[in-house]
């Protein structure tokens, strides 16, 4: 990534952080918008249809609203919508990495993603970001990726730290002895 | 003087007939005194003359027929020399041909063994170059095989892990991974 990209992802993030400030709902559209990433990250044809030119903005605008209009909030759904607007729908996924970062760096921690093959309840999550603080010495807070490639346990990764306590990691490790 | 002589031989030669008239077996005076000069003038003439003529002509002749055979022998003799040289150079030529015929052989051995080590070799390298490739592909199938047995035995893992890892037992894997990060701490 250029410095270019770079300094372009920033300001997008800071918008968006700057706008959820305003709504003063920091925290929830950190969450939607992580949990939306990971799924256009997954999601191979929303990616290329998002980033298609020949589709117009209003219609690309249009899926945004429909796919994240019953599970997230209003804010959420704008906040995407307009990253695909202004045809940064490449960048979306960076985008919204470094505004999740940037609004837990706004509380003195860092995003732990965890990837886990089924959803991790409060208790879990509070857990763990309480073990991965103490292991870390950095205060951090979770995001949970549902992923079934994981199959089980959990995978979690701290900036470029990945603690990998997968059975997937488990099942690789026993490929490569063999 | 001679001329005196005759005309004295003549007045006396009736006395002489005579004589010899008397002396059937004895010649005339005349004829002989004629007889004994015309022998001295002969006698000096080839003794003062012919001989000395025919002395230096046989001197010619014995010297040329001396200068004729020494030529005749220092042409043998350069001849033998030639002959020799000749000789010499055969056999010369002989011992080198010996020799290049020996060498040759020599050579001829030297590349049959050479050829015969090389060929040696080659069959060798050939033998064990294809021992070599038998053995990697026996290992390269070892390997293979090895491998389709592992993805099998993986694959067969996934399915048995997918199909008996229940809510409850993912639950045990979250908490015992929250349990050993803390821990690491």
């Amino acid at each position: 990534m250029s410095d270019a990209d770079a300094d372009r992802i920033e300001g997008y993030a800071g918008a968006l952080l700057a706008v959820a400030k305003g709504e003063g709902v920091v925290d929830r559209a950190s969450d939607e918008l992580f949990t939306f990433a990971r799924e256009y990250e997954r999601n191979h044809q929303l990616r290329s249809t998002m980033t298609d030119q020949q589709v117009a903005v209003e219609v690309r605008q249009g899926i945004i609203e429909e796919l994240l209009g019953t599970r997230a909030s209003p804010l959420s759904a704008t906040l995407a919508g307009l990253i695909v607007g202004t045809g940064r729908a490449r960048d979306l996924v960076a985008i919204v990495d470094r505004f999740v970062a940037m609004a837990a760096a706004e509380r003195q921690r860092e995003v732990a993603e965890i990837r886990s093959s089924v959803p991790l309840d409060r208790a879990q999550q509070e857990r763990l970001a309480q073990a991965l603080s103490s292991a870390l010495k950095k205060q951090v807070e979770v995001k949970v990726v549902v992923d079934p490639a994981v199959m089980g346990g959990v995978v979690a990764t701290v900036g470029d730290t990945v603690i990998d306590g997968s059975v997937r990691h488990r099942l690789e490790k026993l490929r490569e002895v063999l | 003087m001679l001329y005196s002589l005759i005309l004295a031989a003549q007045e006396h030669a009736p006395e002489a007939g005579e004589a010899a008239a008397s002396n059937p077996i004895l010649p005339e005076a005349n004829e002989i005194i004629w007889g004994a000069l015309s022998f001295l003038v002969l006698l000096v003439l080839i003794t003062k003359v012919a001989f000395p003529l025919l002395k230096k002509g046989m001197d010619g002749r014995t010297e040329r027929i001396r200068a004729t055979l020494a030529e005749a022998d220092q042409a043998k003799d350069e001849a033998q020399a030639v002959l020799s040289e000749y000789r010499g150079q055969l056999a010369d030529a002989k011992g080198e041909a010996t020799r290049i015929i020996e060498e040759a052989r020599q050579a001829a051995d030297k590349i049959r063994q050479d050829l015969r080590r090389q060929a040696e070799a080659e069959v060798a390298e050939v033998k064990q170059r294809a021992q070599d490739d038998i053995a990697a592909m026996a290992t390269r199938t070892m390997g293979d095989l090895r491998a389709q047995v592992s993805l099998l035995a993986i694959e067969l893992a996934e399915k048995v892990v997918e199909k008996n890892l229940d809510a409850e037992t993912n639950r045990q894997l979250i908490d015992r991974f929250i349990q050993q990060v803390g821990s690491d701490s």
